[in-house]
């Protein structure tokens, strides 16, 4: 009953081979978008990027807009996924990136917003974060990209 | 002389070696990505600063001279990586629609950039004395953030084309042939291969 419905949903996705595309499109836009804003965050936490301000006031600058472009990457992402489910849930880059983005987003809430949001934590402390940071989120866009290739 | 150009450029030695590889590409591919969140990512959000949507208790020119390192590291990554690719299919790419306008919008990019240079980018301290920018700096954004995307969506583009390379060889070889035969007629063609038989032997 489940798959029946799935594969409703991805025959309208692919009644029309713009839908795929424009859905990707909001995809990349809203990706580089949030994960440009979390960058700008752990640029501060590496003591580089907009240095007059404290890290908790460069998070509380981007997050509402990091937010927003993770909605618009977790609304257009499962569009792409529906398209096709067997392929996607069969690819193991595509299973990789979830765990990946699952870790990324689990850690930008958790640690790394609470370290970004104390000014007093030290720069050891800072610098660990933020590498992890932008490592997660890279392995996120690879994962992303090797599905293409897997 | 832009297609002649382009084929030489694939077969360059970096470019062939390139091509060849089944798992470089998709990692140019990958860091070609990063690097648009980064550099992107920053420069989305200059441009909500100039509309004075987002760090709005941050001043402009802090933002704007700020972001500009890591914006530029983004960019040489991206760029590197654009071109590695671009090189290594050159003559593929030449005949790509999405390709030849993400070129086109560049160019459009660099106009903007140097019409609006002197009178926000340059000096954006005086942006900061009224409590919103003026319009032209709005402007400015606006018309950044318009063409950035579009590029990001062309680049997508790119990939969904692949324009059948070989029958355009086909047809510039026949093309070719027709214009010889009309210049020297088919006779003294076929006069010529025997020559080069004769000479090759």
């Amino acid at each position: 009953m489940l798959l029946l419905q799935i594969s409703s949903i991805a025959d309208a996705l692919n009644s029309s081979e713009w839908v795929f595309p424009i859905a990707e499109c909001f995809h990349i836009t809203a990706f580089a978008w949030s994960i440009g804003m979390i960058a700008a965050v752990d640029y501060r936490l590496l003591g580089f990027g907009i240095k007059h301000a404290k890290p908790s006031e460069v998070l509380r600058d981007t997050a509402p807009w990091t937010l927003l472009g993770l909605a618009v990457v977790l609304l257009s992402g499962p569009l792409l996924f529906l398209s096709d489910v067997r392929m996607y849930l069969h690819n193991p880059s595509f299973v990789f990136k979830m765990y990946a983005l699952a870790a990324a987003i689990l850690f930008n809430y958790t640690i790394h917003r609470k370290v970004a949001q104390s000014d007093s934590s030290s720069q050891a402390v800072r610098i660990v974060t933020a590498v992890v940071s932008l490592l997660l989120w890279i392995s996120v866009v690879f994962g992303g990209l090797f599905i293409a290739f897997a | 002389m832009l297609l002649s150009f382009a084929q030489w450029v694939q077969f360059t030695t970096l470019f062939t070696a390139l091509r060849g590889s089944a798992n470089i590409y998709p990692v140019v591919l990958s860091l070609h990505m990063i690097g648009i969140a980064f550099f992107g990512g920053m420069i989305l959000m200059t441009d909500l600063r100039l509309l004075g949507w987002a760090l709005r208790k941050r001043s402009i020119a802090e933002v704007i001279n700020q972001f500009r390192v890591p914006k530029r590291w983004g960019l040489l990554l991206t760029a590197t990586c654009g071109i590695l690719m671009a090189g290594s299919k050159a003559e593929e790419y030449y005949y790509n629609v999405f390709f030849r306008t993400k070129l086109i919008l560049f160019a459009v990019v660099i106009i903007t950039e140097l019409v609006f240079y002197r009178s926000v980018y340059a000096n954006p301290a005086v942006l900061d004395r009224t409590p919103s920018a003026p319009a032209n700096a709005k402007l400015a954004a606006v018309i950044s953030m318009l063409l950035w995307i579009s590029i990001a969506c062309c680049g997508r583009g790119i990939g969904y084309i692949e324009p059948p390379l070989d029958k355009i060889h086909a047809q510039i070889e026949v093309i070719h042939d027709a214009a010889l035969r009309a210049s020297r007629g088919s006779y003294s063609l076929k006069g010529q291969d025997h020559q080069d038989v004769a000479s090759a032997n």
